[in-house]
């Protein structure tokens, strides 16, 4: 639960990183650095295994896009696979028995029981699907019709641009972060067996967690691309 | 007994916070498994699609609770 805080000044000015987050994030991002590199090292018109795995990974994507985002779909699907695979890699590792290397304070867990990693992926899509929106219609993305109805719907598009952000980054946040804790609690009741249902469980909220932050990226490009925005 | 009372008002929001948390929570996820049971009974080879579209939304509805689980685990830090 606690972080390996390091401190640091840089003119004056007082930082300090989630020493624990970065080394588990990294070790995440260079795991799935080198699953892509394999899976694409000896590209061939028959696919062997490894190959032919990752392209029905990379159909679920293009099956997810394509319900929900009508045309001009594909070019999403950079963001939302890394985001996917990410979370899921990252959720994942919080299973593995990362706990028996000890550190100064803290633990090694899953990355995503850190705010600070979930909130800058939040930011991340935030500003993707403004941008995307901005893409697509010009300056009159922020523009509503002068009316009554129009001025409420700005103001409330100008509520959701703190509110969806915020609502991401602690969903998966508070998942992973409540899965470790209950893990603990029930380490606590009974050392053997007892915690094992409840790491199968985290198992499935892993892949439903990072299933659900992909949906409602996409939901919310598909908002800001919308005709009826 | 005087000088930690806050942090024992705290700890006493932590628990109303995660208590109506949850009503919240279990009231969504209950609907969300009324809502399957009624499109498989209705249409049974729906099934697999429905549950997928099930978890979806139980997770949703699930994060609110969660919600007030972060909330008070902050009031507990007090």
């Amino acid at each position: 639960m606690e972080h390996w805080l390091y401190t640091f000044s840089i003119a004056g000015h007082n930082f300090s990183v989630n020493m624990d987050t970065i080394i588990t994030m990294w070790t995440a991002m260079i795991a799935l650095i080198i699953f892509a590199l394999l899976a694409t090292r000896k590209l061939s018109l028959v696919p062997g295994k490894l190959q032919a795995a990752c392209e029905n990974i990379l159909r679920f994507f293009w099956g997810t896009l394509d319900t929900m985002i009508p045309n001009e779909n594909r070019r999403h699907v950079p963001l939302i696979a890394s985001l996917f695979l990410f979370i899921l890699t990252a959720n994942l590792m919080g299973q593995l028995p990362l706990r028996i290397i000890h550190l100064k304070t803290g633990e090694l867990a899953s990355p995503t029981n850190d705010i600070n990693l979930t909130s800058a992926m939040a930011i991340i899509v935030l500003i993707y699907y403004i941008g995307t929106g901005i893409k697509q219609k010009g300056p009159k993305y922020f523009l509503h019709e002068f009316s009554f109805t129009g001025i409420v719907m700005a103001l409330v598009e100008l509520l959701e641009m703190v509110t969806r952000p915020l609502s991401l980054a602690i969903r998966l946040f508070a998942n992973i972060f409540a899965g470790e804790i209950l893990v603990s609690i029930a380490l606590g009741l009974s050392a053997y067996f007892l915690p094992l249902p409840i790491m199968l469980f985290e198992i499935l909220v892993a892949f439903i967690q990072a299933t659900v932050f992909m949906m409602l990226t996409i939901a919310y490009i598909s908002s800001a691309t919308g005709e009826e925005h | 007994m005087e000088t930690n009372s806050l942090s024992q008002l705290a700890q006493l929001g932590a628990g109303i916070a995660i208590g109506f948390g949850a009503i919240g929570a279990g009231l969504g996820i209950g609907l969300a498994t009324k809502g399957l049971m009624d499109a498989v009974s209705r249409q049974p080879e729906v099934a697999g699609k429905a549950f997928g579209f099930f978890l979806l939304g139980a997770a949703l509805s699930e994060a609110c609770a969660l919600y007030a689980f972060v909330i008070a685990f902050q009031l507990l830090g007090k």
